[in-house]
């Protein structure tokens, strides 16, 4: 048996607290909170993506890279490096370990492909795109786009960096607003459970005053309405943590191309339904998990603290 | 045992309404008591103050030889009150339970076995006359029938401490006979009670020293040591 179940001591706290209501705000409550989570673990994952890999990447344009770097008179000749080998080899320079590459045909071809369509695009003057990923702890020479525009006229450096120090920071902003909307969210559930667990005891104040003179505990009667009230919470937040799956689900699918993309894989395709679990992230999955207990435990609290509060008006 | 110096009770502070004076007795373990006086004179507070429904808010008490005031800690008043059997004039029955669960509260609360609160139950109903309604909810009983739970509740955990407010006015005489009689041999066996009434024809019955209040103060105590 239960701890506090099915005692007969006249307090039948399932009529006291019915399970209607706190079971439905509580499942409500949980989906807000299942879809907070969801949005915080996104937040922290962009938070470090952008702390992490995506601030040592530099992409480098070379506009005209098959042209000779100096024109020469002999026309018929045009011997010598062209634009992109010569920036290829300052990047030379850079830090060991370092990872130079340049696309392709195709893999630029594929980049362009949401914009351009799969028609032939050989005939654009597209420009040479060399992806630079640097060792970790390492930047960026200072000097480097200068030295590049130096000896290539045009290039463009673009440093994730620079930007990505503010996407980090727009990512922590979330985090701190997921934070906030999952202490709202706890918050009201308390006051649900508070609100509840008071009706209860109005409803059930004789037989309390009676079981109080008697000889019961505080310890008792406050474990009998707290172990209902956890016992709503617990199965109300289940309820709306799988609810909310529905909606996350889709939402993940149709976010797990962008979520997957880096700088080996650049698909772009949804994933397959079954495939899916693979790619909610496992700590977004022990939040999910950990929810409906954390709801009990809320609800258990709270009824614990407000009966024995109301039960010190009784010496 | 049961001593009281110079204890007072006000209902409210804010109105200052003194319902107990200055009450100042003791009840030897096992002492019988009983508590008379007109109406109004104090006999229920002083029984709920015995009761640990409220606590002074003057003087010194002492209750089954252990003191009570608001510095003890609640756990300390768990354990008195476990230790003390109340007969409310009202009865107080929980009218969802049957007789036989209501009886059964004070074990079960004190969590004694399943099986030795079932020989219990079982005594004490045939005891009182209500063998044959155990499984009756308390709301469709008569007030006799009440009464007779609400007494059987008080004592089925043999209490060192019993209180009864008027625990006769719905018995039949020949029950109430057998209920004097109960609580002298309980009283012979160490428990200490206090009875308030107005029942003369008990009194006469069971000679046993009384308390006499009047507007909230003790005006006899035939008790007292002379």
């Amino acid at each position: 048996m239960m701890p506090f179940s099915g005692r007969k001591d006249g307090l039948s706290v399932s009529e006291a607290l019915p399970d209607r209501s706190l079971f439905t705000l509580v499942a409500m409550m949980s989906f807000l909170a299942a879809l907070t989570l969801a949005g915080a673990t996104g937040a922290r994952a962009l938070s470090a993506r952008w702390a992490g890999g995506a601030a040592q990447l530099v992409t480098v344009q070379v506009p005209d890279p098959d042209q000779p770097l100096k024109p020469t008179s002999n026309k018929k000749d045009p011997t010598g490096p062209s634009r992109a080998e010569t920036v290829l080899a300052d990047l030379n320079t850079l830090p060991p370990g370092t990872v130079v590459h340049r696309l392709d045909k195709e893999e630029l071809a594929r980049l362009l492909e949401p914009w351009l369509g799969e028609a032939d695009n050989s005939a654009l003057p597209l420009p040479a795109i060399i992806r630079i990923r640097l060792p970790d702890r390492t930047q960026v020479p200072n000097d480097l786009e200068q030295t590049l525009t130096a000896h290539v006229p045009g290039t463009i450096v673009e440093h994730n960096a620079s930007w990505g120090e503010r996407l980090k920071a727009l990512a922590n902003s979330l985090l701190a607003c997921a934070g906030l909307a999952l202490l709202t969210v706890g918050g009201i559930a308390t006051l649900v459970t508070g609100l509840a667990t008071r009706a209860g005891l109005s409803t059930r104040r004789d037989i309390i005053e009676i079981l109080h003179g008697l000889g019961a505990s505080d310890g008792y009667i406050a474990g009998r309405f707290a172990w209902r009230t956890a016992m709503l919470g617990l199965g109300g937040s289940l309820a709306g943590t799988v609810l909310a799956m529905v909606p996350l689900l889709v939402l993940f699918r149709m976010a797990a191309p962008f979520a997957n993309i880096s700088f080996q894989s650049d698909t772009l395709l949804l994933p397959d339904w079954k495939t899916l679990q693979n790619v909610i992230p496992t700590d977004m999955l022990v939040a999910f998990a950990a929810l409906p207990f954390a709801a009990a435990f809320i609800c258990w609290i709270t009824t614990q603290s407000m009966v024995r509060l109301w039960l010190r008006r009784l010496p | 045992m049961i001593r009281l110096e110079n204890v007072s009770w006000r209902r409210s502070k804010k109105q200052n309404t003194q319902v107990l004076s200055d009450l100042s007795f003791s009840i030897p373990q096992g002492g019988f008591r009983w508590l008379l006086g007109p109406s109004g004179a104090g006999k229920s507070s002083l029984l709920s103050l015995l009761h640990l429904e409220t606590l002074p808010t003057e003087g010194r008490m002492l209750l089954l030889g252990k003191p009570v005031s608001k510095a003890e800690k609640r756990a300390h008043f768990v354990r008195l009150r476990q230790r003390i059997g109340m007969v409310h004039q009202d009865y107080k029955l929980i009218p969802g339970l049957s007789v036989a669960d209501n009886v059964a509260l004070p074990l079960r609360l004190q969590k004694r076995p399943e099986d030795e609160i079932q020989d219990e139950i079982q005594a004490i109903l045939k005891w009182v006359g209500l063998g044959e309604r155990l499984n009756a909810p308390a709301a469709s009983l008569s007030g006799g029938e009440q009464q007779r739970t609400a007494i059987a509740r008080a004592i089925i955990h043999r209490p060192g401490l019993i209180l009864a407010d008027e625990p006769t006015n719905a018995l039949e005489e020949s029950q109430a006979h057998r209920l004097l009689d109960m609580f002298a041999e309980l009283s012979d066996m160490g428990t200490t009670m206090v009875v308030a009434t107005h029942n003369e024809a008990l009194i006469r019955r069971l000679e046993r020293p009384a308390l006499y209040l009047e507007r909230g103060r003790l005006v006899r105590d035939e008790g007292a040591a002379p």
